[in-house]
């Protein structure tokens, strides 16, 4: 039979007649009790040892049971210096204190022991040592000495005084000990021999099949690792991916387009009068390039119509200036509802019939001071259903089915006001965390001088709302510089729980 | 979004409800207007969208909750008088600002929070409809300080004037709009205590300056005179003379602007506010028929102010699938009137005739009236809006709708997803890093010349194409959109120097520049970049991850030796794809290195993600 060294120690050192404890089986082999412990548990698993447990009560002394021991219990050195100083007579208090050398709390536990261990009588100011005391013979002091010598102490009301004094703790262990069983010894006799330690399982070990004979060194398997920093994906990047599946599994197409782009795609299919405040270039990034070549000329005309005169017998235009020229002007985008208004003309791909759904998860870009909840960039959630007849429910319900998956309940639809929607809702909800009402998004319906310039003769409902919002919402981040952008801290993102 | 300072004691006054401040808060949501806190002087101020500008005061707000509660139904207008003042307008008015309305109010009662309230008003239509005046300014003047011209002889017996218009122009008194030369003309300006020219307004008058670029380069300004001389310098300042303080009763209101439209809906906003201060609105006569350029679709003889309302036709059928509930007729038509319109049905179409009480064939239209202060009805659709929020969206239950589609991602999104996967797999920590920068961290500090647009660009080490930049930018640090990844990782090793390394880290993002043959004129690509900065990093480290990458979208890499300035000469090579020159690889140049402080080495890549397809 073979065997890790630890247990043939053990089964070599065990008896079948005489119990023997861990502790002394320890010292026998020369190993720690714990693995001593764990071979005689794996022993007796095997049948080879049977292990008895029982629980044993000990004292040992506390430091102050200690330095008693050492100096002399401070009653016993009162009469000591009485019984000298008086020889039988009182002593002042003072003198016999002083003389024992006795300072603080001392003095106090010496004078109530005294009279009761009958070393004599302690009155008016004075100590008188009864000579036919005998210090030598004190049952506290043999005691405190027995324990230091790891020797029992059988006298139980001493103890529990020693106790009451704090000079001594009284503990429960449990000892167990160990007998050969018959089977045990019969292995024994048969041969037992040791496996070998090894301290890494080598390819070798494997191939030759040796792995099963040998020993694995034990480790600390309780001390720390080092670190590792695996990669990761970027943390707002991981939400961008959730948003998308989600989206996905509720029927939505992927846009894609240009993030810089004509105005006539950011703004004036949106009919945003040219004259706007939000297009002056303080809300906006216009870049400093050529204007746009090749926007659809038909389209151009229609959008140019409803800016002007509106759409329908009953339809108002802008009383704002237009002009090609300005539609043309090529800027950062800073919605993604370009890409909508790309789709929904057919410009970007086929002319669409209804139903349709798409959305985007994309840069967009404001031109606002930078804090800690506003970014130059952000990616907005853009989304849009297309169809016959839809209603102002048909968009509660859709956009709360969407803020469901992320645990967001209870949507509330704030009637609002959108150069581009009618009707027009602010979407509020409340923080998973803080239960405090916050803004989570805007929606509405497309208006007509949006869509008939467009060629969409259906209805379209869309909403958007900045990634970031969502992201800070769902993973607590209080600063959006942490995760987004090159001022980005690598502890951050390396340590940001992963969502999904 | 606009925001407007409201006086909750005023706003009993006008509602006549004894309500607490938290009740009409409450109200006011309801309504849109959202309570963003006090003001310095104790008023409430309340955000709402900018669709309303009727509630740019505390009268219409009132207006608007006397609506809510019931205590007002239908369209109304308030009872002009006819005229008796004339502004005539001369040729000499400034093409750029050729309009002009207005009109007169007797009997105000301002008290000092009517005044601050008309104040308030005026600002904030300037803000909003005005454009920063630039489209609509209003001034307000004490009537009783302005004296008018009467009508010379001449131009009373002109042959030009038919009989009808010359009874129509039977007005007693006028003003005159012109234009006057920059040093043309003296008068005190609000806020003043000297005469000034125009021109001295402009320099050293506070509000002129304010409002200098406004007016600038034109030849002459413009002008108001009565028979005393100038009394308003449009848009930047009134003159003092006819200051309007709490004991002026009589007011003549005036607006100039480059659109009669709106100044003439400013106009009536106004009058809704001074009317519900007790004030009597009078005609005033605007006349251009002196070789003015008037506006072609009011012609040269208006009266105003334009309280018309306006009519819009919308279909039941239209309000019952836009809130997707079934309404009664006569439900429909009470939510209309709670909303301040007015409303009456009638059948349209084949079947008309046989219409029935419970509805027919035939479809049923409303006729809705439009009172004048509301700006922002331009389709019926906003009539389905107001009968929603009269019937309390709130009250709807949300649907799911029952439309069957199938989504899905475009091919570029996946290919990215794809690549990221196998970048993280590599051990690259994603980053995400802003597509604006500056040339300085784009160019000068990867020691890389920027090209000139049009510049061939063969040959061109990667990231110097030349920008495209933001036309008015914020900050020194975002002025252009960055031409390559790269800089932004070495950003990002710059900023974590104190964190611990190996850092590796990749993006696969967004690059542009300018190019004049894109239809935006700005090539945008996509990028797949990394970095390794550790103790021991080396070409050969960088070179083993894009192979890595190009082995799991089975493409073909090779790396011919190249020059690139951002990188040590002679440890730097193109990444060639599939036979096609993708980006480049290489140990970065110590000197990239130690203008960022840092202390260890870094190898690098860029490459174009579609050499991957």
């Amino acid at each position: 039979m073979r065997l890790p060294q630890a247990r043939v120690a053990l089964l070599e050192a065990a008896s079948a007649t005489d119990a023997r404890t861990v502790e002394q089986l320890a010292s026998d082999t020369d190993r720690k009790p714990e693995t001593v412990t764990r071979a005689a548990f794996a022993l007796r698993d095997e049948g080879l040892v049977d292990v008895a447990e029982r629980v044993e009560e000990s004292a040992s002394l506390t430091d102050e049971g200690e330095t008693y021991r050492d100096e002399g219990l401070p009653e016993v050195r009162l009469y000591r210096a009485a019984r000298e100083a008086g020889d039988g007579d009182p002593v002042p208090m003072g003198e016999a204190v002083d003389a024992a050398g006795l300072e603080g709390p001392a003095v106090d536990i010496a004078l109530a022991n005294y009279a009761r261990k009958g070393y004599g009588v302690v009155d008016a100011g004075e100590v008188t040592a009864d000579p036919d005391a005998d210090p030598d013979a004190d049952p506290e002091t043999a005691a405190l000495d027995a324990l230091a010598a790891d020797e029992s102490v059988d006298d139980a009301d001493v103890l529990d005084r020693l106790e009451s004094r704090g000079l001594v703790e009284l503990n429960e262990r449990t000892v167990r000990s160990v007998t050969l069983t018959d089977a045990g010894v019969t292995a024994l006799m048969e041969g037992v021999e040791a496996a070998e330690t090894v301290d890494r399982l080598t390819p070798e070990l494997l191939t030759s099949g040796e792995w099963a004979d040998v020993e694995f060194a034990e480790y600390n398997v309780e001390a720390d690792a080092p670190a590792v920093e695996g990669g990761r994906e970027h943390v707002l990047r991981g939400m961008a991916e959730r948003v998308k599946d989600v989206l996905v599994g509720m029927g939505f197409r992927e846009m894609e387009g240009p993030h810089a782009d004509a105005d006539f795609w950011i703004n004036d299919c949106l009919f945003m009068p040219q004259d706007h405040p939000a297009r002056t270039h303080w809300d906006r990034f216009a870049l400093d390039v050529p204007p746009a070549a090749d926007l659809p000329e038909g389209l151009v005309d229609r959008v140019e119509a409803a800016h002007r005169d509106g759409v329908g017998d009953d339809g108002d235009g802008y009383h704002s200036p237009w002009s090609e020229e300005f539609a043309r002007a090529v800027a950062l985008r800073g919605h993604t509802t370009s890409l909508s208004m790309r789709y929904l003309s057919g410009y970007a791909d086929a002319d669409l019939e209804p139903p349709k759904r798409y959305f985007s998860v994309e840069k967009a870009y404001r031109n606002d001071t930078l804090d800690s909840t506003h970014l130059l960039e952000f990616f907005q959630i853009e989304g849009w259903v297309m169809a016959e007849d839809l209603s102002v429910r048909d968009l509660m319900g859709t956009f709360e089915e969407f803020y469901r998956q992320f645990g967001i309940e209870e949507i509330r639809f704030k009637p609002h006001y959108n150069p581009y929607t009618e009707p027009s809702f602010e979407l509020f909800g409340e923080h998973p965390e803080t239960g405090e009402e916050i803004e989570i998004g805007n929606s509405g319906m497309f208006r007509e001088e949006v869509l008939s310039p467009l060629g969409v003769d259906c209805d379209v409902m869309a909403w958007g709302l900045a990634l970031e919002r969502l992201a800070m919402l769902t993973t607590g981040a209080e600063d959006i510089r942490d995760l987004h952008g090159t001022l980005a801290d690598l502890e951050f993102l390396r340590s940001a729980e992963v969502t999904y | 979004m606009p925001v407007v300072d409201i006086d909750t004691d005023e706003l009993r006054g006008l509602t006549g409800e004894e309500k607490s401040d938290e009740e009409f808060k409450e109200d006011l949501f309801a309504l849109g207007l959202e309570c963003e806190g006090e003001t310095e002087e104790g008023l409430l101020r309340f955000e709402f969208g900018p669709d309303r500008l009727d509630r740019l005061s505390v009268e219409g707000v009132a207006r608007s909750l006397r609506y809510q509660y019931g205590a007002d139904r239908g369209v109304y207008v308030p009872e002009t008088n006819d005229a008796d003042w004339t502004v005539e307008v001369d040729p000499s008015v400034p093409d750029e600002r050729p309009y002009v309305t207005g009109a007169v109010v007797r009997g105000v009662d301002l008290d000092e929070a009517g005044l601050d309230s008309l104040i308030q008003l005026q600002e904030k239509l300037h803000a909003t409809m005005g454009r920063g005046r630039a489209k609509g300014a209003i001034g307000v003047h004490d009537l009783t300080m302005l004296k008018g011209q009467a009508l010379d002889e001449e131009s009373e017996t002109s042959g030009t004037i038919d009989a009808a218009s010359a009874d129509l122009r039977a007005t007693e008194k006028t003003i005159a709009y012109r234009g006057v030369e920059p040093d043309g003309d003296r008068f005190v300006p609000l806020d003043a205590d000297a005469a000034m020219t125009p021109a001295d307004v402009l320099s050293d008058h506070p509000t002129g300056g304010t409002y200098a670029d406004l007016v600038e380069g034109l030849e002459r300004y413009p002008a108001i005179y009565d028979e005393l001389g100038l009394f308003s310098f449009p848009p930047v300042i009134n003159g003092k003379r006819t200051e309007v303080a709490t004991d002026s009763r009589d007011l003549f209101v005036e607006l100039t602007g480059t659109d009669q439209w709106t100044i003439d809906r400013m106009c009536a906003v106004l009058c809704y506010a001074l009317s519900a201060r007790g004030g009597t609105v009078e005609e005033v006569r605007i006349d251009y028929r002196d070789g003015a350029t008037f506006p072609d679709e009011y012609g040269p003889d208006l009266l105003r102010p334009d309280l018309e309302v306006d009519e819009k036709s919308v279909a039941h059928d239209r309000i019952e699938t836009m809130l997707g509930v079934e309404l009664d007729r006569d439900e429909v038509v009470d939510l209309f009137e709670r909303s301040g319109l007015d409303a009456a049905y009638a059948p349209r179409g084949d079947g008309a005739e046989t219409d029935s009480a419970e509805g027919g064939e035939a479809e049923t239209v409303y006729d809705v009236e439009i009172p004048p202060y509301r700006v922002d009805v331009l389709h019926p659709l906003d009539l389905v809006d107001d009968v929603g929020r009269a019937y309390g969206f709130d009250e709807l239950e949300p649907t799911y709708p029952d439309i069957g589609t199938i989504g899905g991602r475009h091919e570029r999104s996946r290919l990215e997803r794809a690549v990221r996967a196998s970048l993280v797999g590599l051990g690259f920590e994603d980053t995400l890093n802003f597509h604006m920068t500056s040339p300085a961290e784009n160019y000068d500090r990867m020691r890389i010349a920027e090209r000139d647009p049009g510049d061939d660009l063969a040959g061109a080490p990667l990231g110097a194409e030349p920008r495209a930049g933001i036309a008015s930018p914020y900050s020194e640090e975002y002025t252009q959109l960055r031409t390559w990844a790269l800089p932004s990782l070495v950003q990002v090793l710059e900023n974590n120097t104190h964190r611990a390394y190996p850092q590796d880290l990749a993006e696969v993002g967004f690059v542009a520049w300018r190019d004049d043959g894109e239809t935006t004129r700005v090539a945008e690509r996509r990028r797949v970049a990394g970095v390794l900065a550790r103790t021991d990093a080396t070409y050969e480290d960088a070179k083993a991850r894009v192979r890595a990458v190009c082995d799991d979208f089975d493409a073909d890499l090779e790396t011919p030796a190249t020059e690139h300035p951002s990188f040590i000469p002679g440890r730097v090579a193109r990444v060639v794809i599939d036979g096609e020159p993708a980006g480049v690889v290489g140990e970065l140049h110590p000197e990239v290195l130690v203008e960022r402080d840092m202390e260890v080495p870094a190898a690098a890549f860029e490459f174009s993600l579609s050499a991957l397809r």
